[in-house]
């Protein structure tokens, strides 16, 4: 039974919270690992690199300065609790919870309970206490608590359509995420001088995606093997492919084959994106192929806005 | 004993250590010697044998749980809506089978009553041409919707759900106020249940505790007995997350396995009601809603409400949409009204009320005023209209200027007004402050009415006043709740 069309924007806006609270813990485990032994000049385009893959500007002028001086307490703690930063682990989870208190009627208990309990957590730690102890320790304390929560609802939810919103809006996060990554891995690799500055290796690491490679490819990691893998790899819960056909896959099963014709508009953008992605890859022009995808990404975003939830009503006729 | 003397607990070991009996109130675990009443001891011996430290970890155990699920009421002030979890107390309250069973009948009786009286109210008014209630004080409340006039409501029945709220004093039980508009609190009673019957597992076995789980689907049932369909489509309307009982349609709605909509969610088609969903319209039959009268429908009640849908009364009348509860029900739980009801219950039903009244004051009449205004300092004075004990003053806990400023309002707007004797609210113990200690209780049960009768869960919400000598027992005031056990015989 279709869903109602409110509650559906709350379980999509819920998975793409979600989503970015991990992809944002990503990147801070990643950079705050390499506090330890890295040059200044690295940590500061590791910095620039995850504020574009987030998409926000890194500053131009004085304020790069900043990126300089490995201030990296500021910088982390921006992306940790920074209030006006819609990219920042706290303010996300809040906005989370409120989706979740939303939809609390058709979410169970236990994902409920996960998310609150998580929220809690994250708040009474404090960014502050948490850098004493351990500046990585709080990022992994979000992956996994966003990793329970997803495996409370993998185990606890009925797969209808408020769990198909739900997925969508995780993996349309995470494909427009990927793809602003890979991007700016692009963009800042090639601008600071190649790969010594921000290693493709780390790269995969931080796409989860390391093991996989070295199993199924070589030891050694080249620019174009690793986007490529990112990109095109069906097997990599984080490549764009496999996002796009989780994409896919979920908008077939909210408009079942017969349900809608012609094809509803994201259904459509969806195939067009996955065949781009499964037949043209990175290739050559990697960083505009990025940008185009993260461009269409986000026009997806709008399109199942615009066919499940904000649809006209004017001459529609009862179901 | 003599009137007023303070008695320790005859068995005031342990964790009752300095437990103190008033012979004033009722105290529902010990008698006026202090000795526990029987059937209460098997729960007074296993909490005597609980060290401190193990009543604050059950404490801290039953409060966690409602911190991680997120049992909250909402808070609103003039700057925000702030969300705070309901206090619970770890020592549950016990009712008797005899007790329950005099209470669930009084209850159907009133309920019964109300429901004749608004029938009546809305159609003949043979009570009000009878002279039984005051013609003036029925088509002078706020709540009086003319738009109900000469409307047959599905299967007779406007009240629906009731949560009427009952106080024990020394000379047995009787009722406070009843709540027909949107009554609310039972999610609670069901979320104290789970905490409690998970915490002390055996003693709940132990004590043979009717089961009050089944709510959801009497009230499901109900709420579907009055719909034309014979497996009709149910909804909840709620004013959205800020409301202050925002968690309890969410949890009615999961509860029941049906939509929870706002009223940005619906629209009105060819005189039917519909929810607007992913691939189009659905028709709504039966609309529980838990929006006041004045937002329903901005059409038809305040035009600017945003919290209804255009439409909804026009559904209503054209016989499309049944709403529970009908429109127009606050005007038999007004507080003016509520001197009336055991009239009402002899009018309608020709029996002698159950449960008893409070005495109450109307300030509308001049001796009623007179009386309120000499004794200010022994009464509780209330609006007729207010709700969630705002907006009343408690004479004995109030300042000289306090009740002053109260008396120039009553002068101002008497018919606003009524007020009640400061009663001796029965207690219970709480866990307060690392020890056992007695605190003023009431109690919420539910009353449903569907088209095949009416049907009450032996249990309610027991709300209890946590500050020591406090007699509100508001959440948004200092109160919590606790667990209601109603025994089997």
């Amino acid at each position: 039974m279709a869903m109602l069309a409110r509650v559906a924007a709350d379980f999509y806006w819920l998975g793409r919270c979600v989503e970015r609270i991990e992809q944002t813990a990503r990147l801070l485990e990643y950079q705050l690992a390499r506090l330890a032994d890295r040059p200044a000049e690295e940590l500061a385009v590791g910095w620039r690199a995850i504020y574009r893959a987030l998409g926000q500007a890194p500053p131009e002028g004085e304020e790069a300065e900043a990126f300089l001086i490995p201030d990296a307490y500021t910088l982390a703690g921006g992306l940790m609790e920074e209030g006006a930063n819609p990219d920042a682990v706290l303010p996300c989870w809040r906005q989370a919870r409120e989706n979740a208190r939303r939809v609390r009627a058709q979410l169970p208990l236990p994902a409920w309970t996960r998310l609150n309990q998580g929220y809690l957590w994250m708040r009474e730690a404090g960014f502050a206490a948490a850098w004493a102890e351990e500046p990585t320790a709080l990022a992994r304390g979000v992956i996994d608590r966003m990793r329970l929560f997803a495996g409370v609802v993998d185990a606890a939810m009925p797969r209808d359509d408020a769990w198909r919103f739900l997925e969508l809006g995780r993996f349309i996060e995470r494909a427009q995420h990927q793809a602003a990554r890979l991007g700016a891995w692009v963009e800042f690799a090639r601008e600071e001088g190649g790969g010594a500055v921000l290693s493709w290796a780390d790269l995969l690491h931080a796409c989860g995606a390391y093991e996989l490679y070295c199993r199924s490819r070589s030891m050694r990691v080249r620019r174009d093997d690793a986007l490529d893998f990112l990109t095109r790899n069906p097997e990599l819960p984080r490549s764009l492919r496999f996002s796009l056909q989780r994409i896919e896959e979920l908008l077939a099963g909210v408009d079942p084959l017969g349900a809608r014709y012609p094809l509803a508009p994201p259904h459509r953008m969806a195939l067009r994106l996955t065949a781009a992605v499964e037949m043209e890859g990175a290739a050559a022009e990697a960083e505009e192929f990025f940008r185009a995808t993260w461009s269409d990404a986000r026009a997806l975003h709008d399109l199942v806005m615009a066919a499940y939830v904000s649809r006209p009503l004017s001459g529609e006729a009862p179901a | 004993m003599r009137e007023g003397a303070r008695e320790p607990a005859a068995e005031a070991g342990g964790a009752f250590a300095g437990y103190e009996v008033e012979p004033r109130f009722y105290d529902n675990m010990f008698d006026e010697r202090g000795a526990p009443r029987e059937r209460f001891g098997a729960l007074h011996a296993a909490l005597s044998e609980l060290g401190a430290e193990d009543l604050e970890q059950l404490q801290e155990g039953v409060h966690r749980r409602f911190l991680h699920e997120g049992i909250t009421f909402t808070v609103l002030d003039a700057e925000e809506a702030t969300e705070r979890i309901i206090p619970i107390d770890c020592v549950p309250r016990l009712l008797t089978a005899d007790e329950w069973a005099h209470l669930e009948r009084g209850l159907k009786q009133r309920l019964a009553a109300l429901n004749l009286f608004l029938r009546d109210i809305y159609h003949e008014g043979r009570c009000l041409k009878d002279k039984v209630v005051p013609l003036d004080l029925v088509l002078g409340c706020p709540q009086y919707r003319v738009e109900m006039r000469g409307l047959e409501v599905p299967r007779g029945v406007y009240v629906a759900v009731c949560g009427t709220d009952v106080v024990r004093t020394r000379e047995g039980f009787a009722v406070l106020e009843d709540n027909l508009r949107v009554p609310s609190g039972v999610s609670y009673m069901l979320a104290c249940r789970g905490a409690i019957k998970s915490a002390l597992p055996r003693l709940y076995r132990a004590h043979r505790v009717r089961e009050v789980a089944d709510y959801a689907e009497l009230l499901y049932s109900t709420l579907a007995s009055l719909g034309r369909a014979e497996r009709p489509n149910v909804a909840i309307l709620t004013p959205g997350v800020y409301n202050a009982a925002y968690y309890e349609h969410a949890f009615l709605a999961g509860e029941m396995g049906v939509d929870i909509v706002e009223g940005s969610d619906l629209v009105m088609r060819d005189a039917a009601l519909y929810a607007r969903t992913t691939a189009g319209l659905r028709r709504i039959d039966v609309l529980y809603r838990r929006v006041d009268d004045d937002f329903l429908d901005p059409v038809t009640f305040r035009a600017d409400s945003l919290l209804g849908a255009a439409g909804t009364f026009h559904a209503y009348r054209a016989g499309n949409l049944v709403l529970a509860n009908a429109p127009g029900t606050g005007v038999a739980d007004d507080k003016g009204l509520y001197a009336y009801v055991p009239r009402i219950i002899r009018y309608f039903l020709d029996e002698e009320p159950i449960l008893a009244n409070v005495e109450t004051h109307l300030c509308r009449e001049p001796e009623g005023l007179a009386y309120t205004l000499e004794h200010l300092e022994e009464l509780v004075v209330k609006e007729v209209g207010g709700a969630g004990g705002y907006g009343m003053l408690v004479g004995p806990h109030a300042s000289a200027a306090e009740r002053e400023e109260y008396a120039a309002r009553l002068r101002a707007e008497p018919a606003n007004f009524i007020s009640q004797p400061a009663l001796d609210l029965s207690r219970a113990p709480c866990f307060v402050d690392g020890r056992i200690e007695p605190r003023h209780v009431d109690l919420r049960p539910f009353v449903l009415q569907g088209r095949d009768g009416q049907r009450v869960v032996p249990g309610g919400l027991c709300r209890v006043a946590l500050r020591r000598g406090s007699l509100v027992v508001n959440s948004s005031q200092g109160g919590g709740c606790k667990d209601l056990w109603v025994l089997e015989d």
